[in-house]
């Protein structure tokens, strides 16, 4: 194996986008049987699932990880477009939550600004530089829309990707034995409190109890993404100024 | 399809278009889904056929957003000197805001059921 890999023709294409892409989305393809196998359990999560089978190969065949992300920025790049597409299932769920608008409104800004800061004030509170902490900034929204802050408020890419994912599925795992504690059984407020906080994993979850929670979830999803997104740029200069 | 990417692509150009023209602090595809939504609520005609793209771009999110994140682990000694600090910030972070945005929906959301009385709403 370790001689095929090393003759001419395999030596060469290890170092193409076409090695990259076929890793991703083949690891990507094992995640979502894998996935579907457990039963949509959010420890076996497509992301980390697919992670494994990327982390393993990358050194063994010697390809440097940064080298791996230039190969696979054509499926990076689609992040825009994704980010765009999120005003489509936006505008569909308007129209359902109606008559709850205000107090779903006064949750997200509240919520928001919760989410964000206490990942703010637990990292800095333990003596994370701001390159961590930037990235922690926007872990509990939609990763396309965080990726793209956390580059504003000087985060590192990858780190904010991992943050979001991590929160996504602390929040799904965490979300019954919440529920239960407090005892919520109104599938608004089980939605709506996923998707705000643990954003499209949560959402997923939210599925789980009800078609209903799913569509609150979505709703809080968006309006959380693009409520940070328009906020944090602003504020980010003033908090990193406190952070000194 | 193609017509959903076309129309995404459009608006994310769009977007980073006024960026550059207003220097807006903001994310380039975060100001085209804003002015999509917009385009969208005022019924832009041929808008619903972003529907396809933009589905299939959401439900693949994972897809996009892995190869990314994988930096995390295979960067790990860029970071694994804060890993208290985001283990802390990530799950506890995570879990306090869950039980707070539950807490407080469930104080809004029974107090906007009193104020609608149960029958008509008379938007409050």
């Amino acid at each position: 194996m370790a001689e095929l890999m090393h003759t001419p023709l395999f030596g060469e294409l290890l170092h193409t986008p076409l090695f990259g892409l076929l890793l991703t989305l083949a690891s990507y393809r094992f995640a979502q049987w894998a996935y579907a196998k457990s039963n949509s359990l959010a420890l076996f999560h497509p992301f980390i699932v697919a992670a494994i089978p990327v982390i393993i190969v990358l050194p063994l065949v010697g390809v440097p990880y940064e080298e791996y992300r230039d190969q696979t920025a054509l499926i990076s790049f689609l992040l825009g477009p994704a980010t765009v597409a999120l005003a489509w299932p936006l505008y569909r769920q308007l129209h359902t939550v109606r008559s709850v608008w205000r107090p779903l409104l006064i949750t997200v800004v509240i919520g928001a600004a919760l989410a964000s800061g206490l990942a703010v004030g637990l990292a800095w509170w333990l003596g994370a530089p701001e390159t961590v902490v930037g990235s922690l900034a926007p872990k509990s929204i939609t990763t396309p829309i965080a990726i793209e802050v956390a580059r504003v408020t000087n985060g590192d890419v990858s780190l904010a990707a991992g943050a979001v994912a991590i929160t996504g599925i602390v929040g799904a795992l965490a979300a019954g034995p919440v529920f239960r504690l407090l005892r919520v059984k109104d599938d608004r407020i089980r939605g709506f409190a996923l998707g705000l906080v643990a954003h499209a994993i949560g959402t997923a979850r939210a599925f789980e109890f009800s078609e209903k929670a799913g569509a609150f979830g979505g709703l809080a999803l968006g309006l959380t993404g693009l409520l940070t997104a328009l906020a944090l740029p602003w504020i980010w200069p003033w908090v990193s100024s406190l952070m000194g | 399809m193609i017509d959903g990417l076309l129309i995404l692509l459009l608006f994310q150009f769009l977007g980073e278009v006024l960026i550059h023209l207003t220097g807006l602090p903001l994310p380039a595809p975060v100001v085209g889904m804003i002015l999509l939504l917009f385009a969208l609520m005022l019924g832009a005609p041929g808008m619903d056929k972003v529907s396809e793209a933009a589905g299939a771009l959401i439900r693949h999110i994972t897809l996009l957003i892995f190869p990314l994140g994988v930096g995390i682990v295979l960067q790990w000694h860029r970071y694994q000197d804060n890993a208290l600090a985001l283990a802390v910030s990530v799950v506890f972070g995570t879990l306090i805001a869950l039980v707070l945005v539950t807490l407080l929906l469930k104080v809004l959301l029974r107090r906007s059921s009193h104020g609608s009385g149960g029958g008509d709403s008379h938007h409050g």
